[in-house]
C-alpha cells in the first residue's frame, strides 16, 4: 500500500484525562471526527470510564471497539498510553477485518441455532415415533387378541359344519353345510391375513430357513387352486421349468403364501380364460439362485392408476369387490410385504379387459446336501394309525371337546376327555396314553405348565407326543410351545383333515 | 453526574443486545444479529435519589470456551451475566463460567439474569432454577419487557456499591 493510503487507516490523537482532544498527532482516519477541543467520548464512548482506570506509562489495548461518527460505524483496535499529563490514543481502522469476523461469527451462531432446531425437531420426531410404535403395538396386540377370540368360535363353526357334512344329509342340507364351511374358511383367511399384516408391520415376522422342494410348493398351490376353481371356463396352467427335485433354502410357508395369494387373486378376477403359474430359473450366481415366478391371468385387468394402488391395504378396485369377491383386500398388501421381507421383488403389468401379470423374483441359497426330513407335508395315507390308540384330550371349551371327540371317534380311537390341566395331570399320573392333546389356556393349570410337571407323569407317558390345541398362533408363541416340549401345534380353527394329519404324523414319528 | 461502566456478558444468542435495546430504546426485534466486538450504549437512570450515567458495554457473546478480553473490564463498576433459560448449555455450567469471568474482571459480584422467560412455562422456569448451578438473581424477557428495567436498576445499585 502506498504511504499516502496508509494514513487513511489510522489516527493518533492526544487527549486530556477528561477526554478533550488536545491535538491530532498523525493519520487521516475519520479526521473530521477528531476536532481540537471536542470531547472524544462522542465518537469513542467506550473511553468514558476507561480512561480513569489506565495505569500511567503502561500501554493498553482495546480490540474490536465500535466507533460511531455521524451515521457511520467503524470497528477499531485502540492503543492507549497514559502519561503523567495526557493520554495518547491510536485508533486502527479494522472495519474490513472485523467485517469478515462478523460474518464468520454470524454464520457460526446461525449454524448453531439451525443445528439446535434440528435437534429439537428430532426429539419431537422421536417422541412421535415412540407414540406411533406404541399405538402400532397396541393395534397388533388388539388384533392378536381378537384373532384368538375369533378362532375359538370359528373352530366350532367349521368343525360342526364338517361333522354335519359327513352325515347323511339331503341335497339341500349338504349345500347349506358346504356354504357354512366355505364361509368359515373365508373368515379364517381374513383373520389370518389381518394377523399376518400386523405381524409384518410390527417387524415381528420371523422368516425361517429350511430346505424346500420348490416343485412341492408350486404343485400344492396349484392343486389348492384347482379345488377352489368352480368355474369350468377357467383353466389352470402350471409351467414348472426347474428340475423336479430342485431344493432351495427359504421359508416354504411364506413362499407358498405369496404364490397362493397371487393365484387366488388371479382366479378371483378371471371369469373366462386361464390362470397360469410359470416358474423359471432367472440367474445362478455362486451358491445362489434367482427364481422367477410369473402369475398371469386373462381376467378383467387394471388401469395404470389401479396397478399403482394394488399393493396398498384394504384395496380392491371396485367398491363392491369386498362383498362380491370376499376378502378384506389384504392379500396383495401381504404379498408385497412378504416379498420385501424376503429381499425379493414384485412387479405388475396389466391391461384393462385383457389380463394381469405379476412377476416375483427371489434369490435363494442352494441346498448342498439333500437331507431327508419329516415335514408336515409328509403324507400319511392311512389314518388307521389312530385306531384303538389311547388319546387324552384336555380342553375347557365344550364345543372343542365335542368336535375333537367326533373327529377321533370316526377313527375308532379310545379317547378320554378332561376339563382342565389339573384333571389331565391326575390322568397322566395313573393312566397310560399314546398321545395327548392339550388346550393352552385352561383353568387351574395351563397346557404348557402341565408339561413342566412331567416328572409326575407315569413313566410311559414321558415318551409320548403332546400336541397343543391353540388359537394362539403368533410365531413367538408357537416357538415357545415347541421349546416347552410340545411335539406339534394344531392351530384353531382346524379342519378335520389337518387335525387327523397332524395327530397321525406325531404318532408315526413316535 | 457520575458515570458508571457496566458490562453484559454471556454466551452468544442469550439476548444481551436485546436487553440493552429494550432498556435504552424500548425496542425489540426477533432478528438475531451477532454482536461484533463491543458496542457501548448510554442511559441516564435515577438511583438512590441521584442521576447516574450508565455506560453499558454490550460484549460479543462467546461460545462458552472463548475468553472475554480482560481489557474490557478495565474501569468496570458492575457486570451482568446473562444466560438463556431455554438453552441448557448456557446454565448447566453457570458456576464455572461465573468463576471465570469474576477472575478475569476482578469484580466480586455479577448480576445473574435468566433471559427469554417468554419461551418457558412457570414449571419449566422452576426446573431451570433447580438445574442451574448458581443462584439466579432475576428472570427476564426482553421480548415481553419483563423485569428488564428491574435488572438494570439492580445493576446500577451494584455499580454504586
Amino acid at each position: 500500500m502506498i504511504p499516502s493510503k496508509i494514513k487513511l487507516l489510522f489516527i493518533q490523537v492526544e487527549i486530556d484525562p477528561n477526554g478533550t482532544i488536545i491535538a491530532v498527532l498523525s493519520g487521516e482516519f475519520s479526521r473530521e471526527a477528531f476536532q481540537k477541543d471536542a470531547t472524544i467520548f462522542t465518537v469513542a464512548p467506550f473511553l468514558e470510564g476507561t480512561l480513569d482506570a489506565l495505569t500511567i506509562n503502561e500501554p493498553f489495548l482495546l480490540e474490536g471497539m465500535l466507533l460511531t461518527f455521524g451515521n457511520k460505524e467503524f470497528n477499531v483496535d485502540v492503543e492507549l498510553l497514559r502519561t503523567e499529563k495526557n493520554i495518547t490514543v491510536l485508533f486502527h481502522n479494522r472495519t474490513s477485518v472485523y467485517k469478515y469476523i462478523d460474518e464468520l461469527n454470524q454464520k457460526r451462531n446461525d449454524l448453531f441455532f439451525v443445528k439446535r432446531k434440528i435437534a429439537e425437531n428430532n426429539k419431537e420426531l422421536e417422541k412421535l415415533r415412540v407414540l406411533a410404535d406404541k399405538a402400532n403395538e397396541e393395534k397388533s396386540r388388539f388384533l392378536a387378541m381378537m384373532s384368538h377370540e375369533i378362532r375359538n368360535p370359528l373352530n366350532g363353526i367349521l368343525g360342526n359344519a364338517e361333522l354335519l357334512a359327513s352325515e347323511n344329509l339331503s341335497e339341500k342340507a349338504k349345500i347349506h353345510s358346504e356354504h357354512i364351511i366355505h364361509s368359515g374358511k373365508s373368515l379364517k383367511v381374513i383373520v389370518d391375513d389381518i394377523l399376518d399384516l400386523s405381524r409384518i408391520e410390527a417387524g415381528k415376522l420371523n422368516l425361517v430357513e429350511e430346505e424346500v422342494v420348490l416343485q412341492n410348493i408350486v404343485n400344492n398351490c396349484i392343486s389348492n387352486l384347482e379345488i377352489a376353481n368352480n368355474n369350468a371356463k377357467v383353466t389352470i396352467e402350471n409351467n414348472f421349468n426347474l428340475k423336479s427335485d430342485k431344493k432351495i433354502v427359504g421359508d416354504g410357508v411364506r413362499i407358498s403364501q405369496v404364490l397362493s395369494n397371487l393365484l387366488t387373486n388371479a382366479l378371483k378376477f378371471t371369469k373366462e380364460g386361464y390362470v397360469k403359474l410359470s416358474t423359471d430359473l432367472a440367474e445362478q450366481i455362486d451358491k445362489k439362485n434367482t427364481i422367477t415366478f410369473v402369475v398371469e391371468d386373462s381376467g378383467r385387468g387394471m388401469t395404470k392408476d389401479q396397478t399403482q394402488q394394488i399393493f396398498e391395504e384394504y384395496k380392491q378396485n371396485n367398491l363392491d369387490d369386498n362383498r362380491i369377491l370376499r376378502g378384506a383386500g389384504l392379500g396383495l398388501a401381504i404379498v408385497k410385504r412378504l416379498v420385501t421381507a424376503m429381499d425379493g421383488s414384485i412387479a405388475v403389468e396389466s391391461k384393462l379387459g385383457v389380463g394381469t401379470k405379476f412377476t416375483v423374483q427371489f434369490s435363494f441359497k442352494n441346498v448342498l446336501e439333500a437331507k431327508q426330513h419329516f415335514t408336515e407335508e409328509t403324507t400319511i395315507e392311512n389314518s388307521s394309525i389312530l385306531k384303538e390308540k389311547n388319546i387324552l384330550i384336555a380342553d375347557d371349551d365344550t364345543m372343542n371337546q365335542f368336535i375333537v371327540k367326533n373327529f377321533l371317534n370316526k377313527e375308532q380311537a379310545n379317547i378320554t376327555i378332561v376339563n382342565d390341566g389339573l384333571e389331565a395331570l391326575e390322568k397322566l399320573k395313573k393312566e397310560v396314553y399314546d398321545l395327548v392333546l392339550l388346550d393352552i389356556n385352561m383353568p387351574n393349570l395351563k397346557g404348557d405348565e402341565l408339561l413342566k410337571k412331567n416328572e409326575n407323569f407315569h413313566f410311559k407317558n414321558k415318551q409320548i407326543p403332546f400336541l397343543a390345541l391353540t388359537a394362539n398362533t403368533q410365531e413367538k408363541e408357537v416357538k415357545n410351545y415347541i421349546e416347552s416340549g410340545f411335539t406339534a401345534i394344531i392351530s384353531k380353527p382346524f379342519s378335520k383333515e389337518i387335525f387327523l394329519k397332524k395327530i397321525s404324523l406325531a404318532l408315526y414319528k413316535n | 453526574m457520575i458515570a458508571k461502566k457496566v458490562l453484559l456478558v454471556g454466551n452468544f444468542g442469550v439476548g444481551k443486545t436485546s436487553l440493552i435495546r429494550r432498556f435504552v430504546k424500548n425496542e425489540f426485534s426477533e432478528d438475531y444479529i451477532s454482536t461484533i466486538g463491543v458496542r457501548v450504549s448510554k442511559k441516564i437512570v435515577e438511583c438512590n435519589n441521584q442521576e447516574v450515567k450508565l455506560l453499558i458495554w454490550d460484549v460479543a457473546g462467546t461460545d462458552g470456551n472463548e475468553k472475554i478480553p480482560k481489557a474490557y473490564f478495565l474501569g468496570a463498576h458492575a457486570a451482568m451475566y446473562v444466560f438463556d433459560l431455554s438453552r441448557e448449555e448456557t446454565y448447566l455450567t453457570l458456576d464455572e463460567n461465573l468463576a471465570m469471568v469474576k477472575n478475569l474482571s476482578g469484580l466480586q459480584d455479577f448480576l445473574v439474569i435468566g433471559n427469554k422467560k417468554d419461551l418457558l412455562t412457570d414449571e419449566e422456569i422452576e426446573a431451570v432454577k433447580t438445574k442451574a448451578t448458581a443462584k439466579i438473581d432475576l428472570i427476564t424477557s426482553a421480548k415481553e419487557n419483563a423485569n428488564v428495567e428491574e435488572a438494570f436498576l439492580e445493576l446500577t445499585q451494584q455499580s454504586l456499591k
